[in-house]
């Protein structure tokens, strides 16, 4: 029973990794190495973006097998720390299961920055965007406006449990109007750099480079899987910003 | 593309802002404490260094690959430092190299119909971000290349020792 237990936890960082962003290969890299701190005779893991499944071989011979279904993600680089720092702690100590289970738990309710500081580093990433590209000061204040608009309506989206593709069509349609009614009363002059600077906020751009190197290091599944999403979020941002060239 | 004669001030405000962005997304992936500030150089690392050898090469691939090689060990010898993966500090470095604008560019000459000029601008976004995956990757493998041999030579001395005693 404590095996079965353990497993459930490996099989916890692992989902608590991938949630995270972290890469195919550090979770499967990871697993393997808890197991061995246990002393299983073998660790068979394969991950794909939507799952992971884990075997292993204990000690005394039992065999025992779970599986994790993935869904939903959101980058959180403290998560992957804490996992870090728990598995190399693991590793040395072998810690009761019953330790691991707190940590664990502990590590699940770790918040995120409050919500006024994500609205600023919205701001402040779109304004900084749009000066990068070639916008004036002026420009950098209307996409960092636009930017916290862009905040406040993922927030309802996700709040109502909206579809990801459509939630991103939708709000890059209202940046992209926000931008046009701002322009037109004199906050910045030109559309198209405010209008990157918002793009960098929305685009799977992180995701793309993941995919890619998933790939080149022979994760293929997990590496196409991340690129179709990373596309069709792209083209989904492609229309919605598309409203900016209706003539209206 | 050819040189393209800017005031030195573009670029000092180019660095200043791409670090702003660097900082405004390790809040946003949620950072904490001090490798927000090992981001921020790093992304001011990168963008120095893609704009010297943009100089030199005045090609936008060759240039992100070369920063985004310098940037990875940069992040591969803080991380040993630190003590964390190497992720959470190499996501931060890299936020200025993103083709966002071509992505956009894209997208706009796609809707208003002008292929050609689309394709140009997609196949420069999937060479560039291919540029920063391979760039990632092959320094990847040489620190493990070098883990892996350092490790060796420190097993034989060992093993030395102990014959010897």
């Amino acid at each position: 029973m404590e095996n079965h237990k353990l497993v459930a936890c490996m099989l916890d960082m692992g989902e608590i990794l991938l949630t995270s962003g972290a890469e195919v290969n550090r979770i499967e890299d990871t697993l393997a190495r808890i197991g061995a701190a246990y002393h299983f005779q073998r660790v068979d893991v394969f991950t794909i973006t939507a799952s992971i499944v884990l075997t292993v071989h204990t000690a005394d011979g039992e065999i025992i097998t779970q599986t994790r279904r993935i869904k939903g993600a959101q980058v959180d680089m403290e998560r992957i720390d804490k996992v870090n720092y728990l598995s190399r702690k693991i590793c040395e100590k072998e810690p009761a299961v019953k330790y691991i289970e707190n940590e664990i738990r502990e590590i699940k309710n770790i918040t995120g920055y409050p919500e006024w500081l994500i609205g600023i580093a919205y701001f402040c990433v779109a304004g900084a965007f749009a000066v990068f590209f070639g916008g004036d000061i002026m420009d950098g204040a209307a996409a960092g406006i636009a930017a916290v608009v862009l905040r406040v309506m993922l927030r309802i989206g996700q709040r109502i449990r909206m579809n990801a593709l459509f939630l991103n069509m939708m709000c890059s349609a209202v940046v992209g109007i926000v931008v046009m009614v701002l322009t037109r009363i004199g906050i910045g002059h030109s559309v198209d750099e405010i209008v990157i600077g918002n793009v960098m906020l929305l685009i799977p751009g992180v995701a793309l480079t993941t995919s890619l190197r998933d790939i080149i290091g022979g994760d293929i599944i997990s590496g196409l899987l991340e690129m179709t999403e990373a596309i069709l979020k792209a083209a989904a941002i492609a229309m919605g910003f598309a409203v900016l060239l209706l003539p209206l | 593309m050819g040189h393209e004669t800017l005031p030195m001030m573009t670029y000092v405000i180019q660095v200043l802002t791409g670090t702003i962005g660097s900082i405004g997304f390790s809040i946003l992936f949620n950072i904490k404490g001090y490798k927000i500030a090992v981001g921020a150089v790093g992304g001011a690392v990168s963008w120095i260094v893609y704009l010297i050898s943009f100089y030199r090469t005045d090609d936008v691939v060759t240039s992100m690959l070369i920063s985004t090689m310098v940037v990875a060990a940069l992040a591969e010898t803080c991380a040993r430092i630190c003590k964390t993966p190497v992720v959470i500090l190499l996501v931060p470095m890299l936020i200025p190299l993103i083709p966002g604008r071509d992505l956009y560019y894209t997208m706009q000459h796609l809707v208003f119909g002008r292929m050609d000029r689309a394709a140009f601008y997609l196949q420069l976004v999937l060479k560039e971000a291919g540029a920063i995956a391979f760039g990632i990757i092959l320094l990847t493998f040489v620190t493990q290349f070098l883990q892996k041999t350092v490790h060796y030579f420190e097993n034989k001395k060992k093993i030395i020792k102990h014959k010897i005693n």
